[in-house]
């Protein structure tokens, strides 16, 4: 399998002592390019935490992290192989959150466009590619709308837009449809399978969602802070 | 890249024009205040220089005729005259008092002069100048009085004939010009029922009601009656010969007081007005600090509505002083509009306040670097709380 996202014996401790907390326990994952996975479980058993640590917000305590092939953290090795974790975040990683978070005060093509130029391209080749992604994600009828204007499947699919602005080898989507309704929480899933699909990106999608996990082809289940892996129905949306 | 801070401007304009014009209200009193200290100022200068003396001699032992009363004989400027470089020498009064216009009056500074020598009004801006030698008056327009209109000082009507503009005191009291005869009167000659009482004293007085001496009691009510005093003399001296020279030659030979401008300006400026200065200096410092402390807290309050944004905008790259340079960039946008709209105000409702108000624009540019500093320095609190956010606390819940 090539690589899209790799983890080897991830651990994450918070706190020391009596006090100590394991969120994460020797957790193992591999997904490949453009493969969306859902990461499901209960609150509290290590979602975020896991999210985070792949995000680069948070340090692991323990393990390996390989993003697109490159190895991006090794506890063995001296931890992050870089010390710009922004500029690894910007242009490496895309998120997708439960609420869309659009920057309020800029128009749905500069909040797409924003991360290419924060990367350094030209203005215009970023207004390009965002009007591009937009294009592919159907909403570039509302390319000068300000995010107030727009609905919230529309926000939601602005920042799938904004997630894939640096072709990132990796999305991390945090619960992208809670606040969606069944029909439009799908529309969403077949939106990040086409665009997995489209640029090769490896998805991980952290939900809660019962009307979406059965669309997963793999999912992997955490419980306490330990990883499961499990075949998925990888039912069909119509 | 995209101005974040001029995006976010532009989006909340609204809040941002009318946050900006309550601060440039703040700012247009601030600057209007150090117009206030500016036209004192002014106005101490344009006495002096409305007097066209080089010399001011009064009282010994004393700093007037503006800030001290001043007494002194109306023949001393004959001995001025005759010291050498002195090219002009004149007896001046002056008199601050309510003059009866009508039914109302106004507080003036009733300055008596001799026509043709120092201390008459610089110019007119309509009307004439004196020609008869008692009861004519040339006004500054700020009296409210119009030509060929009657006022009254003391027990005397008066004719305006003339009007003049910026002749005020160093209280900011508009002059009126009188002839130096009905000035002296006005200052020094008692009301009828005094003299009647002070001459009925004087012939009770044996010491000078004495039997066998006639005319002696005469002669004392003579001299109560008629008074030589003035406030001052001013004196002009020849070119080229330095004006302390002369003072010298004064206070030395004719036991006087002499101010150079110099040291006269000295008088006026740090003396007379320096507790009016201070008192402004206060309200300048107070009002800096309340419009910093609204800056702060107004930015400090819009990046707080913004915590979320912010957590994004790190999460996915943008730099720590991009962000900080977006407060700092809205909390200068802040102060430009609040001085714009405070210079305007400043500028609109100047000419309207009863002392002069001069707005400098030196103290315009010095004013917009200091809003400008004020801001910035406001801003390192929204800043601070900016860039401890967490990016982090974008991810999950």
């Amino acid at each position: 399998m090539d690589e899209g996202i790799r983890i080897e014996g991830l651990s994450k401790r918070y706190g020391a002592g009596d006090t100590a907390v394991d969120a994460l326990k020797d957790v193992n994952m591999s997904i490949a390019p453009g493969e969306v996975v859902g990461l499901v479980g209960p609150s509290g058993s290590g979602k975020t935490t896991l999210l985070k640590c792949l995000g680069a917000v948070i340090e692991p305590t323990r393990g390996r992290m390989t993003l697109g092939g490159e190895v991006i953290y090794d506890s063995e090795q001296g931890g992050w192989k870089t010390k710009d974790l922004r500029a690894l975040r910007r242009d490496r990683i895309g998120f997708i959150f439960q609420a869309p978070y659009l920057i309020p005060f800029l128009d749905v093509t500069d909040n797409v466009a924003l991360l290419p130029m924060l990367a350094g391209r030209p203005n215009g080749a970023s207004r390009a590619r965002a009007l591009e992604l937009l294009q592919a994600l159907d909403v570039a009828h509302r390319a000068r709308a300000q995010p107030s204007q727009l609905s919230g499947g529309e926000q939601q699919r602005v920042s799938i837009a904004r997630a894939l602005a640096n072709q990132p080898p990796v999305i991390l989507a945090d619960e992208p449809t809670a606040p969606l309704d069944s029909e439009r929480a799908l529309a969403v899933v077949r939106i990040l399978n086409q665009m997995a699909s489209q640029y090769q990106t490896a998805i991980i999608v952290v939900t809660h969602d019962e009307k979406i996990i059965p669309t997963f082809k793999r999912i992997y289940h955490i419980r306490d802070g330990r990883t499961e892996e499990e075949a998925g129905e990888g039912r069909a949306i119509s | 890249m995209i101005s974040l801070a001029g995006r976010d401007i532009l989006h909340s304009w609204g809040k941002f024009v009318l946050t900006g014009m309550g601060l440039g209200l703040l700012i247009g009193v601030t600057l209007t205040m150090a117009g206030v200290y500016r036209g004192m100022v002014d106005d101490a200068r344009v006495l002096l220089d409305n007097s066209g003396a080089d010399i001011w001699v009064v009282q010994k032992d004393t700093q007037g005729p503006y800030a001290e009363a001043s007494s002194i004989r109306d023949d001393v400027y004959r001995g001025v005259l005759g010291l050498p470089a002195v090219v002009q020498a004149a007896s001046v009064t002056y008199l601050t008092m309510q003059v009866r216009h009508g039914a109302t009056d106004e507080r003036s500074m009733v300055v008596g002069f001799e026509p043709g020598q120092p201390g008459e009004p610089a110019y007119l801006v309509a009307g004439r100048r004196l020609l008869r030698g008692h009861f004519e008056a040339i006004a500054d327009v700020k009296t409210g009085f119009r030509l060929g209109e009657r006022i009254r000082i003391r027990r005397h009507d008066y004719e305006v004939v003339g009007l003049t503009r910026r002749m005020v005191s160093s209280g900011g009291d508009p002059m009126v010009f009188i002839p130096l005869k009905d000035a002296q009167e006005a200052q020094f000659l008692k009301d009828n029922d005094a003299i009647i009482g002070d001459r009925a004293r004087t012939v009770a007085n044996p010491a000078l009601n004495r039997p066998g001496v006639p005319g002696l009691v005469d002669a004392v009510n003579a001299a109560q009656t008629i008074n030589h005093s003035v406030n001052a003399v001013l004196v002009r001296v020849a070119d080229g010969t330095p004006a302390e020279q002369v003072a010298q030659d004064i206070r030395r030979w004719k036991h006087l007081q002499a101010f150079t401008r110099e040291q006269m300006e000295e008088i006026l400026i740090a003396k007379l007005i320096a507790t009016s200065a201070k008192q402004i200096g206060m309200f300048l410092v107070i009002l800096t600090i309340v419009s910093a402390a609204i800056v702060a807290f107004i930015i400090y309050t819009m990046t707080l509505g913004k915590i979320r944004e912010i957590a994004v905008l790190k999460l996915i790259g943008t730099r720590n002083r991009s962000i900080a340079g977006m407060i700092l960039q809205q909390a200068l946008g802040l102060g430009l509009i609040g001085f714009v709209v405070g210079k305007i105000s400043a500028t609109i409702w100047a000419p309207a306040f009863p002392k002069y108000v001069l707005l400098e624009p030196a103290d315009a540019v010095r004013g917009f670097v200091i809003v400008m500093v004020v801001c910035a320095l406001a801003s390192t609190l929204a800043i601070r709380a900016a860039l401890k956010v967490d990016p982090a606390a974008a991810i999950g819940g």
